[in-house]
Order: structure tokens, then sequence, then C-alpha cells
């Protein structure tokens, strides 16, 4: 989706999404300051594909660097920019720990490394085991055992498939910066597209 | 893979492999292994490495299962926590590719560079016993004892590992031949180890010894004397976003795939990689993860001298005293018993193999 489209359709959602607004009103543990998130990204930071991801899941430490990323621009993204900047002093901070806080429905329960030795599935393989032939370490690695993330590495697990493929392809572009020494960008650029369709699926799908 | 043995040969060939310098803090008679400075391979752009067969190679049976638990103890050895582990690592942390990848100090290395006479303690170590070494330094635990099903289990994924890439790079594509558990914890440098005769006749004991990739590549000694102080500032900016601030890693679901690097959890004192020389090698080259050579020889070394001027587990080979314990076994490339920001690093050491609280 490209950015005007993107605007456009949240503008619409955003008119549309007054009801909800409304309804997260009503709901005192939602802070003032995530009032406009929720049209997208739901009272409860559930996510509303394809309009906002899942937030609910997600650290306060990493809602709040992207938050700072959007509003300076390292990361990239027409909507997200506005809105960001909508949050200044202590509001950042305020929205992550209400989105970071929300409990998860359908957790998945974290496969250890090691687990399973050999895999017949290539995408299930990748996400575990890597491909240090093209030096692709394990996803898993980082964002933690199936995917679950904690500290400044997202949760995967459960995250809207649509989400997921277009931030590894924004991390490709380079329209998503942030990541130290480009660790993630450089895990990013070496999959093909096929691989990052694969891989949004399988986290997105992971039970 | 074709011409693989060929490439490997002539690599051999073409360079004479440098023992790095002995110390004197290899003398232990009172450990089956005193960790000794790891033996690296040089790198050159000919040189291609071997390739361990793919996982999902490993035959069925009890040949086979334990090549599996090995593989699995490997990336998951926190399965043997309070049992012979007794700090958050996995032998993965050091070893990238659950120990297949080349430069990453790859178990197929290894194995084939054992057994290995010692001379300062005049005593030949099996691939067993250094790996015994890993659990008492690395692990900062207490080894499996000799033949202990888990020895077994990870000598035989090392030797499946190795000696699989070395049938593929000899065209030799059957299954890898099993071997008896009093075998495969000998390790492979010896002149009886059991090889298909085509291998046997390729390469010799001493070429299958120093397979290029082994160990950490070497890297020259700094332009200047390494620096704890510098290296904190390249700590800030290259590693901390992944180890912490605190040098402490982070665990996912009770997991540290992000380990500590310093401090009662990470290794001990008597650990390969508690060397400056050892850790800037391994950091050099395997570091920022999965990028690789992004950091400067200098900043190598002087992130290594960062990462262990720090207190960690006591020495195991201290017998209380300080003092006594570096004129023993620290005499080269390494903090203990010097003095850092006014303390002597070694008299606070965190315990030995401490249960998991």
């Amino acid at each position: 989706m490209n950015n005007k489209l993107n605007l456009l359709v949240t503008c619409i959602t955003l008119i549309s999404g007054c009801a909800m607004i409304s309804e997260a009103i009503a709901n005192p543990e939602l802070p003032q300051a995530a009032q406009l998130c929720v049209a997208c990204h739901g009272t409860q930071g559930e996510g509303i594909e394809p309009l906002g991801p899942r937030l609910a899941g997600l650290s306060k430490d990493y809602i709040s660097s992207q938050l700072k990323h959007f509003q300076t621009g390292i990361r990239q993204n027409a909507t997200m920019m506005p809105m960001a900047m909508t949050l200044q002093g202590d509001a950042i901070e305020t929205v992550a720990s209400y989105f970071s806080s929300q409990s998860l429905k359908n957790d998945v329960k974290p496969v250890i490394r090691g687990e399973q030795v050999s895999f017949d599935n290539e995408t299930a393989r990748l996400a575990y085991q890597g491909d240090w032939s093209r030096d692709i370490p394990a996803c898993v690695t980082c964002h933690g055992p199936s995917g679950i993330g904690g500290g400044q590495f997202p949760r995967l697990a459960g995250q809207q498939a649509s989400y997921l493929k277009t931030q590894l392809l924004a991390w490709q572009a380079g329209t998503r910066k942030g990541d130290v020494d480009g660790m993630m960008a450089n895990v990013a650029n070496k999959l093909t597209t096929a691989e990052i369709d694969a891989l949004a699926h399988y986290f997105a799908n992971l039970k | 893979m074709k011409s693989s043995a060929i490439f490997i040969l002539a690599a051999l060939g073409a360079f004479t492999v440098p023992a790095l310098a002995t110390t004197a803090s290899e003398t232990n008679k009172d450990l089956p292994d005193r960790q000794a400075a790891l033996v690296s391979s040089p790198k050159s752009d000919a040189q291609t490495y071997l390739t361990p067969r793919p996982l999902s190679a490993i035959p069925e049976g009890a040949f086979g299962d334990k090549v599996r638990l090995g593989y699995q103890l490997f990336v998951n050895t926190q399965q043997l926590r309070d049992k012979y582990v007794g700090n958050e690592l996995n032998c993965a942390n050091c070893h990238m590719d659950a120990g297949r990848k080349a430069n990453a100090s790859p178990l197929w290395g290894a194995y084939f560079a054992y057994p290995a006479y010692r001379k300062k303690d005049d005593k030949v170590n099996t691939f067993e016993e250094r790996v015994q070494g890993c659990f008492n330094y690395s692990m900062n635990g207490k080894a499996p004892a000799a033949g202990s099903p888990e020895l077994v289990a990870l000598s035989a994924y090392a030797y499946w590992l190795g000696m699989g890439g070395l049938m593929d790079a000899t065209n030799m594509h059957d299954p890898v031949p099993e071997l008896s558990d009093a075998e495969l914890v000998k390790g492979a440098k010896r002149e009886d180890f059991p090889l298909p005769q085509a291998l046997a006749s390729a390469l010799t004991v001493e070429q299958r010894a120093k397979l290029p990739g082994r160990g950490y590549p070497e890297i020259p000694k700094p332009e200047l004397a390494y620096s704890p102080e510098r290296g904190k500032a390249v700590y800030t900016a290259h590693c901390q976003a992944c180890h912490g601030a605190d040098g402490q890693g982070q665990a996912i679901a009770g997991v540290y795939s992000l380990p500590p690097l310093w401090g009662p959890m990470s290794y001990n004192w008597g650990a390969g990689m508690h060397r400056i020389n050892t850790a800037a090698y391994f950091i050099y080259e395997n570091m920022p993860f999965a990028k690789s050579i992004q950091l400067s020889n200098q900043q190598a070394w002087d992130v290594a001298a960062y990462i262990n001027s720090h207190e960690r587990p006591q020495d195991p080979r201290n017998k209380g005293d300080v003092k006594q314990a570096q004129d023993k076994y620290h005499n080269d490339n390494d903090y203990y018993g010097v003095e850092v920001d006014g303390k002597v690093l070694g008299t606070a050491a965190y315990p030995v193999f401490p249960k998991k609280s």
C-alpha cells in the first residue's frame, strides 16, 4: 500500500472509528494519550488488519523507541509520523506502558531452540536455525523462542502477516532503520521475497 | 562442494599454521583441561571450508539419536543446568550455527584436532577431555564423567559434522560410518582412527587436524595497547543493544540467547574467552551478530579488554589465593589479579558452579 493510500484509509478509519473511540474513552484504563491509537490498533492494542499492527505483547521499551523513530523519521511512515508527533513529554511512556501491559489472547507456548532437530518445513528451519551459508541467523536468536520478543526485539508470534511482510520489505528499502549496526537490515536484505512472505505467515500463524 | 577436497589440500599446502604462544597459565594437573588458547587457522580468499551435512541427514537409529542429542545439548546446554552447567550460557553462544560455522570454532574442526598432546601439562587430551574443559570453565560448571551419555552425544555430533563434510568433499556421499562410544570420545587425530579408505588416503592425520576455518582466526596485536576505557565506548556503540549496558544479556522465555558477558552468570576466570586475545579474535570475526568483521582490529581488542576487565566467577583452580593463582595461570593477556578501578579482579569473584536460584 502506498503512503497516500495509507493515509487516506487511515483518515476514513479515524472518522468511522469515532464510535470505537467513544467506547474506548469509556474504558477507564485507556490513557487519554492512547485514544488516538485505538482506531487502528484496537482498544487493547490487539491490532486491526491491515490498518494497524498488534501492539499488545510488545515491550514498553520497544513501543517507546519506535514512537521516537517515527517522530524523527528514522522509521518512515506517512501515517505514523503525524500520529507519533501528537505524543510529547511523558505521553510516549504512558502509551507504551498501556499497550505493553495488555494481555494477549491466544498466546503461544514458546518452543525452546533445540527441541526440534530437523525441519521438513524450510520456513520453520529458517526461523529456528537460520541459514548460515548466507550468514542469516535464526530469527529466534534475537526475537526469542517462537519469536515472542522482548526488550528491543519485537514480538513476531501472532503478529499480522501483512505487517510482518511490509516491515521486512521496509528494512530492505531502507525506510525502516534504527537497528544498531544495521543488524536487522543485514538479515532482511538477504531474504528473498518468497522467504519474506513465508516467514511472515509462519510467525503470524504460530499457535 | 565438488573440488573442495582439493581446495582444502591446497589451502593446507599454502600455509603453515602458527601455534599460538603457550603461556605459564597452561600448567595445571588438577583438572583434565586448562583451557589452552585456541588453535586458530589463518584465513585466505582461496580456501574452501568444510560444509557439514544438513541436520535432516542425521540417520535414524541409535547412532543418529546420539548425534541428535549432541546437537540438542549444544544449542540448549541449559537443560544441563545445575547438573553440569553453572551459568546462563549455551555452547552455541560462542560456536556460531550450532558449531557448524567456519571461523567460529566449529566442532568439526576441533574433532579432528584431538587427541592432542600438550607438553605443558605433559598429557594428551582426548576430545571428551577437551569438552570437559568447556564445562569446567566456559560453562562454570562441573564436567560430566568420562564416557557419560552427554560427552558421547557431543562427540557423536562433532564427529558426524566433520566426517560427513569430509566425505562429501571427497565425493563420498554414503552415510557416515557408525562408531562405538569408546571410539567417539577419543577424537579423530590419531593414526588408528577408523576412516573410509578413500578419505584416509586423501588427507593425512595432520592435515585433517588443521582444517581451514577451525578455531577463531588470529588477528594481529593492535597498534595501541588494548584499553578497557576505549573498549567501553566500543561496547556502548556496538554491543550493548544486545548484551545490555550491564553486560548481562537478555533472556526471553527463560532462555538467554543473548548471553551475559560478565558477572555471576557468565564464563569463569579459567575459560578461554576470558583472555583478551581469544575474545578479540572471536569478536572481530563473529560480531556484531551475523555481520562479521565490522569492527577495526583495535576496536576488537579494546572491547575484548573492556568485557574481560569485569568480575566473573572464580577460576576453579584458585586454591584461596588470587595472587598465587595469577602467578600460576594468568600471566598473559588477561585481567585476573590485576587492579581495575581500585579493585583487584579475582578477589570478589562469583561462585563456581552455583545452583540456579
